[in-house]
């Protein structure tokens, strides 16, 4: 009777803890992103993604039998803020952390992920130094500055360009790309008759265009973001100045048409595949479960990336049936290959950087559409 | 040798330095004008009060935001015509801001005006931030765009120099608005009454100056200047932002203390000044140390006169 009873008690307190620990215990990811200041727009569609395809996966049931919890922090599009948001995703208990977009962002947030041991993939930085520190958890689905560095070089020579000018904004994403597109020109014999950074978050770069158009470039190679893209774009249009512009990946954004105009058309950029040209069953599945429920399509790529960096957290977690960060960084270098993503296959070399080709070349129509080049 | 010397023969004739020279001179006072425009709310209230408005940066933003709305919702310059639409469109944003200007004075700085100042220093900062965030929820966060085609795109062509129409229309307007201001303070009664207790409040009071009215009349002049040439910055540049105000404020403040802080011609000539050292600093320096230069013109002279270039009424009055 009394051996019965006990059995009872425990089955009973059994039964309520799990219970207790079913109703409070969900795996939690992070989401650090840009929600606020200039880069926004990118944060929020970084945020739209994430939120959705964790509800996607929770109505599958989840991961490791969980719910899965989206713990989103503001990294505010400045280092400093990032620091403060990692330290508070670390103490939030999240098994993984997805973000964020600019580089020198992302490096303010590293070392504290590191330490802590949980595994952060980035979306939207590709400056190179990031996966040149032998941090163990770092990943990033984006690829990386030296690849969009080469491509940029390769566009230039391919559509027949002798002398070339240069335009960062001094960021540590715009900065990287431009000097390796830099030496990359240089080595190929295209003359580059330019190279300086100019501010960003300004209105007026008439002075710089001035200056761009007195050393007679005839192309400008402009490795900055969006915003600065679309104000140069229209200011050398009123200076009826007609140079071609190339841009980086980051002015692959609908706002930059926005913003410049009729002054965009003819605008060239490079950039892994917009989201409406991403062609997989899965992908498109996913961009009208997107459509329907926001009302819109996600701003860039970017946001895509960082979708592609939360299924690949989930991944981790499954694939090292655990939310331990070493676990889970250990089977993303090793065992995950050809795993597929949003934008296509993601596998991650010993460093973390993301393998194979990602890079196309778009230019800008007189619609404002961005139309993928063959070239 | 050889390559030399062609280099040499290839320098281009002086005609097209002074060419860039002049555009350079022209964007730059383009620019300084948009400064100096804010940079006269900036001084006025520190005349008056001897408090930095923080807020006055986003003031300007919420001109740029009043403007797209009122452009956009009205439709004024296809019912009335370019011209006096965007006439029409100006006062009415000037007339808005002011209103918030005054609004800001009453909320975040008359309770605080026995308070020591750094309490109104924190109040101002808290302003800002939540003036901006309310205009990212209203807005949103991503860029707002000025419709295309509402300005007309001429640009004459003077010798070669490239002036857009627009941009001369921008500088005339506002070198208006500033001599405008000048000589309401300068000429007429109320003006004394704002110079009077700008000087001292006490013995303005005494002299019968109602002090509060004074505060307010400021509170309404600078945000109308600032909404302005917030709408002017959407209307040229058509790019705008709900964070755009700080990187302005910033500027504009530093055009206050260039030209002296509390003095109404100074914040004029400092805001000219800076436009100007920025585009020929970008141009002859280095752009990426553009702003690094101007401040270094600004720490300059300060050590030669700490009062700002015209800034001898604010010595008198420590």
């Amino acid at each position: 009777m009394k051996q019965k009873f006990l059995t009872l008690v425990t089955a009973f307190a059994l039964v309520a803890s799990g219970a207790v620990a079913r109703a409070a215990d969900t795996v939690k990811i992070g989401l650090m992103a840009p929600l606020t200041g200039s880069w926004a727009s990118e944060g929020q569609g970084m945020k739209k993604i994430v939120e959705l395809l964790a509800e996607q996966q929770n109505a599958k049931g989840g991961v490791l039998g969980k719910q899965i919890e989206v713990v989103v922090e503001d990294d505010g599009g400045d280092p400093r803020t990032a620091s403060l948001a990692a330290q508070r995703l670390t103490t939030r208990g999240v098994a993984a952390v997805v973000g964020t977009y600019g580089s020198s962002v992302t490096e303010a947030s590293q070392a504290i992920y590191d330490e802590a041991k949980i595994p952060q993939i980035a979306n939207g930085s590709t400056a190179i130094r990031l996966t040149e520190k032998g941090f163990e958890h770092f990943f990033r689905t984006a690829p990386r500055d030296d690849e969009q560095g080469r491509m940029a070089a390769q566009t230039i020579e391919k559509l027949g360009f002798k002398k070339a000018a240069i335009l960062h904004d001094s960021t540590s994403y715009a900065k990287g790309l431009a000097d390796e597109a830099n030496a990359l020109l240089k080595k190929k014999g295209t003359e580059v008759v330019f190279f300086d950074a100019l501010t960003p978050k300004e209105n007026d770069y008439t002075a710089i265009l001035t200056k761009l158009k007195g050393a007679g470039p005839d192309v400008v190679l402009f490795t900055g973001y969006y915003p600065e893209a679309g104000l140069l774009l229209k200011q050398k249009k009123g200076m009826n100045w007609s140079v071609p512009f190339i841009g980086g990946d980051a002015t692959n954004n609908v706002d930059l048409v926005k913003i410049a105009g009729k002054a965009a058309e003819g605008f060239y950029f490079l950039s892994p595949p917009q989201p409406q040209d991403l062609d997989t069953a899965d992908a498109k599945a996913f961009l009208t479960a997107y459509q329907k429920k926001y009302n819109e399509l996600p701003p860039s790529i970017w946001a895509v990336l960082a979708g592609d960096g939360f299924r690949v957290a989930v991944a981790g977690i499954v694939g090292a049936k655990s939310t331990d960060g070493d676990k889970i960084a250990n089977y993303l270098h090793k065992d995950l290959k050809h795993y597929p993503g949003l934008s296509g296959q993601i596998s991650f070399d010993a460093k973390g950087d993301r393998e194979g080709e990602v890079y196309r070349v778009y230019k800008v129509d007189g619609e404002g559409k961005f139309v993928l080049q063959k070239l | 040798m050889f390559s030399a010397r062609s280099a040499f023969l290839s320098i281009p004739s002086p005609a097209p330095l002074v060419e860039e020279f002049l555009q350079q001179l022209t964007n730059g006072l383009a620019v300084g004008g948009i400064y100096a425009l804010i940079a006269l709310g900036y001084t006025m209230v520190y005349g008056v009060l001897k408090l930095i408005n923080f807020a006055h940066g986003d003031l300007f933003t919420y001109g740029a935001y009043l403007g797209l709305t009122l452009l956009t919702s009205l439709a004024l310059t296809d019912r009335v015509g370019f011209a006096l639409g965007v006439l029409v469109l100006v006062l009415m944003v000037m007339g808005l801001v002011a209103v918030l200007g005054a609004v800001l004075e009453r909320a975040a700085y008359r309770p605080l005006r026995e308070s020591p100042r750094l309490s109104a220093v924190v109040s101002a900062l808290g302003a800002s931030i939540f003036l901006q965030n309310t205009l990212m929820l209203i807005y949103g966060a991503r860029f707002q765009v000025y419709p295309d085609g509402i300005l007309p795109s001429a640009t004459l062509d003077l010798f070669g120099l490239y002036l857009p129409l627009m941009r001369v229309l921008i500088v005339l307007a506002s070198v208006l608005m500033m001599v405008a201001l000048y000589l309401f303070i300068q000429k007429t009664k109320i003006g004394a009454a704002i110079r009077a207790a700008a000087i001292d409040q006490d013995a303005a009071r005494l002299m019968g100056i109602d002090v509060n009215r004074v505060i307010l009349l400021v509170f309404l002049l600078g945000p109308a200047l600032g909404g302005a040439a917030g709408l002017m910055v959407g209307l040229y540049y058509g790019q705008i932002n709900f964070a755009m105000g700080w990187v302005y404020g910033m500027k504009a403040f530093t055009a206050a203390i260039l030209g002296g802080i509390g003095n109404i011609p100074g914040a004029m000539a400092g805001g000219l000044l800076l436009g100007v050292i920025e585009a020929l600093g970008a141009a002859y320096i280095s752009i990426a140390w553009k702003d690094a230069i101007a401040f270094c013109v600004l720490i300059l002279i300060l050590i030669v006169r700490p009062t700002g270039l015209l800034g001898e009424r604010v010595a008198d009055k420590i």
